[in-house]
């Protein structure tokens, strides 16, 4: 246990005890199943995992205590001073075998079609205690509940052992599932005993000792023997968290996590940097890598179609016309996309193919528009381009500040740290939204706010501090510029500009401020509504002033998380695969990092670059006759003001490389099929600072190859010496040009900051446009919990969940429109209108509307307006106002 | 030499005794099996090829439960599993493959299987020019085991459902399993 987690949990006055003849010293309040665990013995227990408080049901974990004549459930019972506990005796274990027994008279015999035949603990716990003879048999012969999209609940098999309960009510704090009597049974149903609807997380699967509780995407497809395990990291979001990809037959059959029934025994302070659970993303989410429409070998567009042919061909032909377009109009002709989804060697070798083999900086990443503004401006203000802070931070923090994110939906791994804190180390939690998201629900300091103030939120918070005499001692006499410019700064806003905004008052602000600087650590997440917005990089500036303010920086267990969509956006920026990043994350424009690089790849850098609006612009303007894409679809997520279909249609060459066809693809001229990541080796580089390992878990789909082997193909074809022959030769290049590469500098308020504080307030605070009459509804994207970007949506499984392409709007709005859900209604903007169905929504604000950014079908993305930041050039086009009008059908 | 060696001597006494013994065997029932022309007799719990079997309805017993390919020393079985199109809850094997080049006749699988539904029969006429006969489909091994056990044990009852809403019908219909109703 680290330091700082003693201090965290309180010092108890310890009790000794005698287990087997041995004295043992615990803190007061342990359980004697704890205190025998840690003694490093066992007690056989089918009820209990580390992740919750023990429950008690399973009747297994017996033991003797001297002065009790009956055995004692050691999970439930606290120790007591002096107490005599024996564990290993015949008498014991007899009284073990005996609630084994019991289990197995209620239990059916139907191991053969099971499920869980062969990682199932009342198959294990039989055979070590040696059961042949089971009594009475009494038969449930209940059918089986298969009301849920992804669970099969058989009862017949249920040992009630509620740890499928009690993990969703305490771990996940859903509580979606209950006991329930009826027919004389008691049956697991989720909640109300209908058809489960919850997040579907799947930890209740995970952990389910027998198969009461079976996945229906996998069902009767394996026996656990059969399959390939390799555990590696999820390739959905940022949480960055590891599973087990199990594969038969070059076919992926089921995804499980590391929690399991099997990993009983931790301390519960162990989950804080993961309790090994997944969402119903990592769990649920693996039909896309079986998939039919998967690109089997390359494409090249021959007489105006795509059609087949050889690796040979496809690569001599992209070398062929790239070099032939950089001879005619020079390196800066060819610009390059690669999608943050990639592992860091692939992005590490796109990103010097096109800086060295092309000799253009003209690249960008998807990270351009998720994670590129909170970079920038955290850079500009406190030199540290990274968040520093990691799960266990998040879940030892005094207060977290929850600001534009719904973590739940779009980092539920991260919202279970979040969820700990708030249950076991009583965080105070600050939720700041619009909607009545589910942390909203939980957390003590919910504040409804007005759509679009976030910026104007954290300005209010700040005054708040500084106008409540909040700012600590020390802040002030170590920055004393810093804080008297900001003293002033914030003296200029008007609290009711700042009401008016927010729609908050002004002892609302005073009270979240008090409930913020009330602890020590604090962790303020920053959710997309804040960052990617127009107003995005001036917001990120604004939350270094409430760090300011509030002496967070350089305070250890203190500092901003950014959940990111994708799940290595943060390592796109390391890893330098955009247009102002150097490998090691460090700036493009900084000299002596520039010659480092070069240094190390032998020659000179290209001056210059574009960014990915830029790359737009450069096309549709001619300039650039080549694009390069992997894994980027721009057609499919920028918004038809951007101009992108008569772009990419003026291009010589597209070449686009994916694992799918895209809507880009469908435009390319040569297309290539790319490996996915569980096909593949490498590493991410997950929100919190994590190197994941991605591990190669099955073969290619047909043809296709990683990314990285691809580029250097193509690099070789046009005689650079790119030669890599495996991820890791790659990844020690980078490590030997950057040995930090993968690490979070610290962050320090930078000098000359003061100045432009000043400058900074003077803006009016919401830069949103106002609302008006003729567009009185703000339309934003948002992500939906069962999707990540474009990718899941060829997941049949996660389609089979969530499919809904519809428009959400509120309650309130709903009644003065005259709809209701499923009516198709029009949603205009001056970029044209679209018809969508709609559902209503009880937690949405009035005048606001949402539609999931991952469906095209249809294209509410095409109504909305793009803009870039001029400093992180950071395209924001997920928020817009709209007008909404019923269709007549 | 005594009087008798002589006239054995002069009459071939060994010759004579020794084609006694051959001509006897004319006079006795001949130990030879005329192969192919007649069959031997094979003893109970013969090990010969493997077969799949049915139940009287003409159900396969087999429910996929991949048993006897982990219990198989020599890797002969594959089977992949699947819920049944049309029947929930009834798992089956999709395909059933059985090479029968690897298999060391151990009878291990057979041990193994929890709804007897693999025997094996004395059957052990399959050499052939062509290796390729030799890896055994699903309808092949039933098909064996048609032939070789006409006689087919009875099916248990299917405790499986319909979609829709039997959960809740047959849940409230549900009282202690004394009182049940057969569903």
């Amino acid at each position: 246990m680290s330091e700082d987690l003693i201090s965290i949990i309180d010092q108890k006055a310890t009790i000794e005890l005698t287990v087997d003849d041995e004295k043992v010293s615990v803190p007061e309040g342990t359980s004697i199943y704890d205190a025998v665990i840690g003694m490093g013995k066992t007690i056989p227990s089918m009820c209990y995992h580390y992740t919750f408080n023990p429950f008690g049901s399973c009747g297994v974990c017996l033991v003797e205590v001297e002065g009790k004549k009956a055995p004692v459930r050691s999970c439930t019972s606290p120790v007591v001073a002096g107490m005599i506990v024996r564990v290993d005796t015949k008498t014991m274990f007899d009284a073990r075998k005996k609630a084994v027994e019991k289990h197995l008279q209620t239990h059916p015999l139907d191991c053969p079609v099971c499920d869980a035949d062969g990682h199932c603990e009342l198959q294990d716990m039989s055979f070590n205690f040696g059961i042949t003879q089971i009594g009475e048999v009494k038969q449930k012969g209940l059918p089986e509940d298969r009301r849920s999209t992804v669970l099969d609940f058989n009862m017949n098999r249920c040992i009630l052992c509620a740890q499928c309960i009690n993990i969703c009510k305490e771990v996940v704090m859903v509580d979606a599932l209950q006991f329930f009597k009826k027919g004389g049974f008691t049956h697991v149903v989720a909640k109300g005993d209908s058809a489960l609807e919850c997040e579907f997380c799947g930890d209740c699967l995970a952990v389910c000792p027998v198969g009461a509780i079976t996945n229906k995407f996998s069902k009767y497809l394996y026996k656990p023997w059969q399959l390939t395990k390799t555990v590696t990291a999820c390739n959905y979001c940022a949480d960055g968290c590891q599973m087990r990809v199990e594969v038969t037959d070059h076919t992926v059959v089921r995804v499980t996590s590391l929690l399991s029934w099997k990993d009983k025994w931790d301390d519960h302070a162990a989950t804080a940097d993961g309790h090994g659970g997944l969402c119903v993303k990592g769990r649920f989410g693996f039909a896309y890598i079986n998939s039919s429409e998967r690109l089997k070998k390359p494409l090249i567009r021959k007489n105006g179609a795509l059609a087949e042919a050889s690796w040979f061909e496809a690569t001599a032909e992209v070398a062929k016309r790239l070099k032939a377009i950089k001879a005619a109009h020079g390196p800066d002709a060819i610009a390059g996309l690669i999608t943050a989804r990639c592992t860091n060697e692939d992005l590490y070798a796109f990103q010097k193919f096109m800086r060295r083999t092309v000799g253009t900086n003209q690249l960008d990443s998807s990270a351009r528009y998720g994670h590129a503004s909170y970079c920038a401006a955290m850079e500009h203000a406190l030199g540290a381009a990274q968040p520093t802070v990691s799960f266990h931070d998040v879940t030892f923090a005094n207060t977290v500040l929850v600001v534009g994110s719904d973590v739940t939906e779009t980092n539920p791994i991260l919202a279970l740290r979040i969820k700990d804190g708030l249950s076991n180390y009583h965080a105070q939690v600050i939720v700041a939204h619009p909607v009545r998201t589910n942390l909203v629900k939980l957390a003590p300091f919910p504040y409804t706010i007005a759509v679009g103030s976030e910026g104007a939120f954290v300005q209010g918070l700040t005054k708040a501090v500084i106008e409540g005499g909040l700012v600590p001692q020390r802040v002030a006499s170590e920055h004393p510029t810093a804080t008297a410019v900001l003293q002033t700064a914030v003296a200029s806003l008007s609290w009711e500009a700042l009401e008016s905004a927010t729609g908050l008052s002004r002892e609302t602000f005073a009270e979240a401020a008090k409930a913020f600087v009330s602890g020590e650590r604090r962790v303020i997440v920053l959710g997309e509504q804040i960052v990617n917005r127009p107003d995005g990089y001036q917001n990120v500036l604004r939350v270094a002033d409430l760090m300011l303010a509030t002496g967070m920086i350089g305070q250890p267990g203190s500092g901003v998380i950014r959940p990111c969509e994708e799940n290595n956006e943060r390592g796109a920026v390391v890893v330098g695969a955009m247009a102002d990043r150097l490998p090691g994350g460090l700036r493009y424009d900084d000299p002596a990092a520039r010659a480092r690089v070069a240094a190390a790849w032998g020659g000179s850098l290209p001056s210059g670059g574009a960014t990915l609006a830029e790359i737009v612009d450069g096309i549709r303007s001619g300039r650039i006759k080549a694009l390069y894409a992997i894994g980027e679809n721009p057609l499919g997520t920028l918004p038809a003001s951007a101009g992108v279909r008569e772009a990419l249609s003026r291009l010589e060459l597209l070449v686009s490389q994916d694992a799918f066809l895209t809507d880009t693809g469908a435009m390319a001229h040569v297309v290539l099929p790319a490996a996915l990541a569980a096909e593949k080796d490498g590493t991410f580089l997950d929100g919190h600072g994590r190197l994941q390992p991605v591990v190669r878990a099955l073969d290619a789909k047909g043809e296709a190859r990683p990314d990285w082997a691809i580029v250097t193909e193509i690099a070789q074809l046009m005689g650079a010496s790119l030669d890599y022959t495996e991820a890791e030769e790659i990844r020690r290049e980078l490590l030997q040009i950057v040995p930090a590469a993968f690490d979070a500098g610290p962050a320090a308020l930078r000098d000359g900051l003061d100045g432009e504080v000043a400058l900074r307030y003077a803006q009016p605070a919401v830069a949103a446009d106002a609302p008006s009459s003729e567009y009185p509804f703000e339309l934003s994207l948002y992500q939906v919990l069962s999707h990540s970007g474009k990718m899941s949506t060829r997941d049949k499984g996660l389609l089979e969940i969530d499919a809904k392409s519809r428009l959400q709007i509120a309650a309130k709005d709903a009644e003065s429109l005259g709809v209701v859900s499923g009516d198709r209604v029009k949603v205009s903007s001056p970029l044209g209108s679209v018809e969508v169905r709609i559902d209503v929504n009880g937690d949405l604000p009035h005048g606001m509307c949402r539609f999931p950014e991952h469906f095209n079908d249809p294209a509410v993305k095409d109504v909305l307006p793009m803009w870039v930041d001029p400093v992180s050039k950071a395209p924001a086009f997920k928020a817009g106002r709209v007008r909404i009008e019923k269709v007549v059908p | 030499m005594s009087l008798s060696a002589a006239l054995n001597k002069v009459f071939f006494g060994e010759i004579v005794k020794g084609l006694g013994l051959t001509f006897k065997h004319l006079f006795e029932k001949s130990i030879t099996q005329q192969y192919p022309h007649t069959k031997p007799m094979l003893p109970d719990g013969y090990r010969g090829i493997m077969s799949l079997l049915k139940y009287d309805d003409g159900t396969e017993r087999c429910v996929g439960c991949a048993l006897c390919e982990i219990a198989c020393p020599s890797n002969v079985i594959k089977v992949v599993s699947a819920e049944e199109p049309g029947r929930p809850l009834n798992r089956y094997a999709k395909t059933y493959t059985f090479d029968v080049t690897r298999c060391v006749f151990c009878g291990f699988c057979v041990d193994a299987c929890p709804v007897d539904a693999l025997a094996m029969t004395k059957e052990y006429e399959w050499a052939s020019e062509n290796k390729r006969t030799l890896f055994l489909d699903k309808d092949q091994l039933l098909a064996i085991g048609d032939r070789n056990f006409p006689l087919r044990g009875k099916k248990p009852e299917y405790r499986g459902s319909i979609e829709g809403d039997w959960y809740l019908t047959a849940v409230k219909a549900k009282a202690y399993p004394k009182q049940a109703e057969k569903p």
